[in-house]
C-alpha cells in the first residue's frame, strides 16, 4: 500500500500574551498539520516571551489587500471623531469649575 | 497651456476665472453632501450590521469631503463659513447633479423607509466611479488648492469604489433575484445619469482654463471605458448610453426631492442660522 | 462553562448586543438632521460607533448561541419575538436635538458607567469586546457635552431646548440602572454577583451617576427636575424621588412610549433587506 503523501503549508503564526491580550502575529512556519504546527510554534517563537494562547493559520487561508490598495487606509481628518477635536472642552469645564469627566474617572 | 492658478487671490483677479471655478466647487461639494446625506438616512436600516458600520464611513468621508470643497469656496470669499453654504442656499442655488438627490427609496427614513439597496448600490457605484475620474483629471488642475485636496479624497475614494465594485459583481452574480434587483437600480439610475456629466453653462471655461483638465469629454470617455469593463466582468447588459435629462442640476434645476432632503437637512439649523449649535 | 452560566451571559450579552443596534435608533433619527456640517460628521461617527459595538456584542453573543444551534438571526428574531429585550433607555422619544445631546451626554455616561464594571467581570471575550467599547466612549462623552454646553451657552430657545430635553430624559436616567435591591425584579443581578460579572448594585451605580453628573448638571445651570434630590453628606449619599416603577415595568413588556414603533422599523428594514442576506450568506447561483 502506497504511503499518502502530507503536503507541507505556511501556516502564520500568532499568540497572544494573556486572556485580554490581541493576537499578534510573530512569524511564520513550515508544518503538514495544524496540529503539527501549533507544536512547533512554540518552541519556534515563543521561547522567551509570555504567551497564553497561540494561534495557527494557514497562510492560503488568508486574505489580504496588497501594496497597491496601501493608500485607502490614509484618512483625510477625522477630529471630529477624536478627543483631540474636543479638547477645548477642558477649558470649558474649568470656568464651570468641574474637571471634564473621562472613561478612567468615571469607572 | 493655462497658467497656473496657486492662491485664490489668484483666482480671483480674472473674473471668467472666477466664475468657472467657483462654480465647479459647487458642483463638486453639492454632489458629495447631497449623497452623504442620502447614505447618512441609511444608518441603523442597512442590510447586515457589518455593511451599517462600513456605510456609514462611506457617507461621513462624503460630507467629510463636500466640507473640504466647501472651505475652498470660503476662501474665495463665497461665505463666511462652509455651514452657511450647505445649509443657507435655496435649492435652485445647488449645483449637484440630480442623481445625486434622489432618496434611497420609497418611504422617509423615519416612517416607513422602504430604502433600495439594489437602487443604493447602482447609484453610488456610478457616481462613485464618475468621482475617481474626476479626481484624476482634478489632481492635474490648474488651481492648486484644489489640484491638492484631489489627490487626499481620491484616497479615500478608492475604498469606495472597491466597496462599490464589490457589491455590484456579487449582486449581479449571485441569483436572478439580487440580478434583477441590481439591473432595476441601474435602470432607475441610468434615467438620470447624462446630468452627472453636464458641467453647466461653465463647463466649457472649465476645460479651457485647465480648472478641469480634458472637461465633459474626458470624464465621460474614461467614465464609458471603465464602466464598461465592470459591465463585461460581472455579466451585465450594457444599458447604452444615457438619454439627455429634463433637469440640470448643474445649472440649478432641481426635483422636488432635493426641497425635501434640505428641508431635513436644515430643520434644527433653521430654527436658529446665527446661533451656535 | 455550566449551563447557568451560559444562559445568564446569553441572556446579558445578547440584550447589550441589540441594545446597542436599537440605541442607535433614536440618535440616528437626528443624523440627517444635524445643524453643522461638524455636527453632522460627529453624529454619524457616534452612532456608527453604536453600531459597530452592535456587531462587537453581537458576535460574543453569537459564539455563546452556537452550540446551542443559534445564530444572529436567531437573535434578531428573539427580538421581534419580544424574548430578548432592548434597554429600557431605548424606548423613549427624541424629539428635539437636545435630546440627541442629552443622550450623548448623560445616556452614555450612565453607560460607562455600567461597562466599567462589566469589564472587570469573568467572561474574556465579552471583556474584550467591553474595552474596545469604553475607548470609544471617550469621544461619546465628549460628542455629548460639547452639544449640551453649545447648547447651554446658546440663545434663549436652544437653553429652554436642553432644559426640556434633561426633564423628558430624567425619569429614563434613574430607570437606566434599573430598580433598587431586595426588589422582585433584581434576581438577575444577584446571578450575576454569583458569577462574578457585576461587583456593583443597581442602587450603587445609580450613586455613582448622581456623584458624577449631579454637580455637572447643575454647573450648567440647569434644573434637574426632582425637589427632593440631594445629597446626604454624613452617608455620601444622594436622595432622590423614586421614578414610577411601573413604567419601568411596562417597558419590560415592550410598552413604552417608543417600544413598538422601533421595533417595527428595526423589523422591517431587517426584513425588506432579507433578499441582501440572502445575497451574502448562500452561494451564487448565477453562472457568468
Amino acid at each position: 500500500m502506497a504511503e499518502e503523501r502530507l503536503e507541507y503549508h505556511i501556516y502564520e503564526v500568532f499568540a497572544q500574551e494573556s486572556q485580554m491580550a490581541p493576537a499578534v502575529h510573530q512569524f511564520s512556519l513550515l508544518a503538514s498539520s495544524p496540529d503539527m504546527a501549533l507544536i512547533l510554534a512554540k518552541e519556534n517563537f515563543l521561547r522567551r516571551q509570555k504567551a497564553w494562547s497561540v494561534w495557527v493559520v494557514r497562510r492560503d487561508h488568508i486574505h489580504r489587500t496588497g501594496p497597491e490598495e496601501a493608500e485607502m487606509f490614509d484618512r483625510l481628518d477625522k477630529s471630529y471623531r477624536e478627543t483631540e477635536g474636543y479638547r477645548y472642552l477642558k477649558e470649558k469645564w474649568r470656568r464651570y469649575k468641574h474637571e471634564p469627566l473621562t472613561t478612567q474617572t468615571m469607572t | 497651456m493655462t497658467a497656473r492658478i496657486e492662491t485664490p487671490a489668484q483666482a480671483l483677479a480674472d473674473p471668467a476665472c472666477r466664475r468657472a471655478l467657483v462654480e465647479l466647487l459647487y458642483q463638486l461639494a453639492d454632489d458629495d453632501l447631497a449623497l452623504g446625506h442620502r447614505d447618512s438616512e441609511w444608518m441603523g436600516l442597512a442590510p447586515h450590521i457589518e455593511e451599517d458600520v462600513a456605510f456609514a464611513s462611506i457617507a461621513q468621508d462624503e460630507v467629510g469631503h463636500a466640507n473640504a470643497y466647501y472651505a475652498l469656496l470660503v476662501d474665495l470669499g463665497e461665505a463666511e463659513s462652509a455651514d452657511a453654504l450647505a445649509y443657507g442656499r435655496s435649492p435652485g442655488e445647488w449645483r449637484c447633479a440630480v442623481l445625486l438627490e434622489r432618496p434611497n427609496g420609497p418611504g422617509h427614513y423615519l416612517k416607513d423607509p422602504q430604502f433600495d439597496w439594489g437602487y443604493t448600490i447602482a447609484r453610488h457605484y456610478l457616481y462613485d466611479l464618475f468621482e475617481m475620474v474626476r479626481l484624476e483629471a482634478l489632481m492635474e488642475s490648474a488651481y492648486l488648492p484644489l489640484a491638492q485636496l484631489a489627490a487626499k479624497v481620491r484616497r479615500e475614494e478608492r475604498y469606495h469604489l472597491l466597496h462599490m465594485e464589490t457589491w455590484v459583481k456579487r449582486l449581479a452574480r449571485h441569483s436572478s433575484v439580487s440580478r434583477a434587483r441590481l439591473q432595476a437600480g441601474l435602470e432607475k439610475a441610468w434615467v438620470d445619469l447624462y446630468g452627472l456629466f453636464s458641467l453647466g453653462p461653465e463647463g466649457p471655461a472649465m476645460a479651457a482654463l485647465g480648472l478641469l483638465p480634458g472637461g465633459r469629454d474626458r470624464l465621460w470617455q474614461t467614465w464609458r471605458e471603465r464602466a464598461q469593463a465592470l459591465f463585461a466582468e460581472a455579466g451585465l447588459p450594457w444599458p447604452g448610453d444615457p438619454s439627455p435629462v429634463m433637469l440640470d442640476g448643474r445649472a440649478g434645476q432641481h426635483s422636488a426631492d432635493l426641497e425635501a432632503l434640505l428641508a431635513t437637512m436644515t430643520e434644527v439649523y433653521r430654527l436658529d442660522p446665527a446661533a451656535r449649535w | 462553562m455550566p449551563d447557568d452560566y451560559r444562559q445568564y451571559l446569553i441572556r446579558l450579552i445578547a440584550m447589550h448586543g441589540i441594545s446597542e443596534i436599537m440605541g442607535a435608533l433614536p440618535e440616528k433619527e437626528w443624523v440627517p438632521r444635524a445643524p453643522t456640517l461638524h455636527r453632522k460628521l460627529a453624529i454619524m461617527a457616534k452612532v456608527q460607533d453604536e453600531l459597530g459595538h452592535g456587531q462587537l456584542l453581537l458576535r460574543v453573543a453569537e459564539d455563546l448561541v452556537a452550540p446551542l444551534g443559534m445564530n444572529r438571526e436567531d437573535l434578531l428574531n428573539g427580538l421581534f419575538k419580544g424574548t430578548i429585550h432592548f434597554h429600557n433607555v431605548f424606548h423613549m422619544p427624541a424629539p428635539t436635538w437636545a435630546d440627541a445631546g442629552i443622550i450623548g451626554w448623560l445616556v452614555d455616561g450612565a453607560a460607562i458607567i455600567t461597562q466599567g464594571m462589566l469589564v472587570q467581570g469573568s467572561y474574556a471575550p465579552y471583556c474584550r469586546a467591553l474595552e474596545r467599547i469604553i475607548a470609544e466612549e471617550s469621544f461619546h462623552i465628549q460628542h455629548g457635552e460639547s452639544i449640551c454646553i453649545a447648547l447651554a451657552e446658546g440663545t434663549k430657545a436652544q437653553r429652554q431646548m436642553l432644559q426640556e430635553a434633561l426633564n423628558r430624559w430624567w425619569e429614563p436616567l434613574l430607570f437606566f440602572f434599573g430598580p433598587p435591591p431586595k426588589s422582585e425584579l433584581t434576581k438577575h443581578q444577584d446571578l450575576g454577583l454569583m458569577y462574578r460579572l457585576r461587583n456593583r448594585t443597581n442602587e450603587e451605580l445609580r450613586q455613582r451617576f448622581f456623584h458624577k453628573y449631579v454637580p455637572r448638571i447643575q454647573a450648567l445651570g440647569l434644573t434637574i427636575p426632582d425637589p427632593n434630590l440631594r445629597l446626604d453628606k454624613e452617608t455620601n449619599t444622594w436622595h432622590y424621588t423614586q421614578p414610577d416603577w411601573s413604567k419601568f415595568k411596562a417597558i419590560l413588556r415592550n410598552e413604552g412610549p417608543m417600544s413598538k414603533a422601533r421595533l417595527i422599523l428595526r423589523h422591517s428594514a431587517w426584513e425588506q433587506n432579507r433578499w441582501v442576506r440572502e445575497v451574502l450568506s448562500t452561494r451564487a447561483a448565477v453562472a457568468v
